[in-house]
């Protein structure tokens, strides 16, 4: 058994396969008695450069500890997968565990988005409150004039 | 006279632990403005820790986090 770090590329029109990838390859692992020290999405990032005509793609990493026929059948899965665009296998001395810096990154991003989603939203209400609010003074004032 | 400044180790962020190709801010000070790798002799960067950044650029720039060029597309 050693410890190997896998990333592998998935074409963003399949994104929404990725969840149920990650599980597939997890069970596949656990069969090979390994194990999973780390799992990371990074979503949909942007490439350095076009990879087979596309722009993005969606980016997992996996920290594994696997053995030789295991680490196989994986590589098999990933070649046979028209969805994976590229993978990347390295060994790696020890197991991995804490987050990477793009996976922080990563998360930061998440964080700036909701904040954002919530600011908009706050607005909107708020918005949507001082428009009632005009409705009902204008209301008000319709029914003093008569 | 020489054209480039050749740097000392100190003035560059040379850490002693793992260069990792997942640390692409740290990685980006060692390409250049067309995205080639800075060589040692301008960096300052030892033998062994620039072929430490060669291996970690050449793995991010294979998975597309790092360009090979600047005339990519």
């Amino acid at each position: 058994m050693r410890h190997y770090e896998v990333v592998f590329l998935v074409h963003p029109d399949q994104s929404d396969q990725v969840p149920g990838m990650i599980e597939r390859y997890q069970s596949l692992i656990e069969r090979g008695e390994g194990k999973v020290h780390r799992t990371e999405d990074w979503g949909r990032r942007q490439l350095a450069f076009t990879v087979s005509k596309i722009h993005k793609a969606h980016y997992i990493l996996m920290n594994i500890e696997a053995g030789q026929e295991t680490l196989d059948e994986l590589e098999s899965s990933f070649r046979f997968n028209d969805a994976v665009i590229r993978y990347l296998i390295i060994r790696r001395k020890k197991p991995e565990t804490g987050r990477s810096r793009i996976y922080e990154e990563e998360l930061r991003e998440q964080e700036k988005d909701k904040e954002r989603d919530r600011r908009r939203e706050e607005e909107l209400a708020a918005r949507r409150r001082d428009n009632s609010n005009a409705d009902s003074e204008a209301n008000a004032a319709e029914e003093s004039a008569e | 006279m020489s054209r480039f400044r050749r740097r000392r180790q100190g003035e560059v962020n040379i850490q002693t632990e793992d260069v990792d190709y997942k640390d692409l801010d740290f990685l980006k000070q060692f390409i250049g403005e067309t995205g080639k790798i800075v060589p040692a002799r301008i960096s300052g960067a030892s033998a062994k820790f620039q072929r430490k950044l060669t291996t970690e650029i050449n793995r991010a720039r294979f998975l597309a986090l790092l360009p090979y060029t600047d005339q990519h597309k």
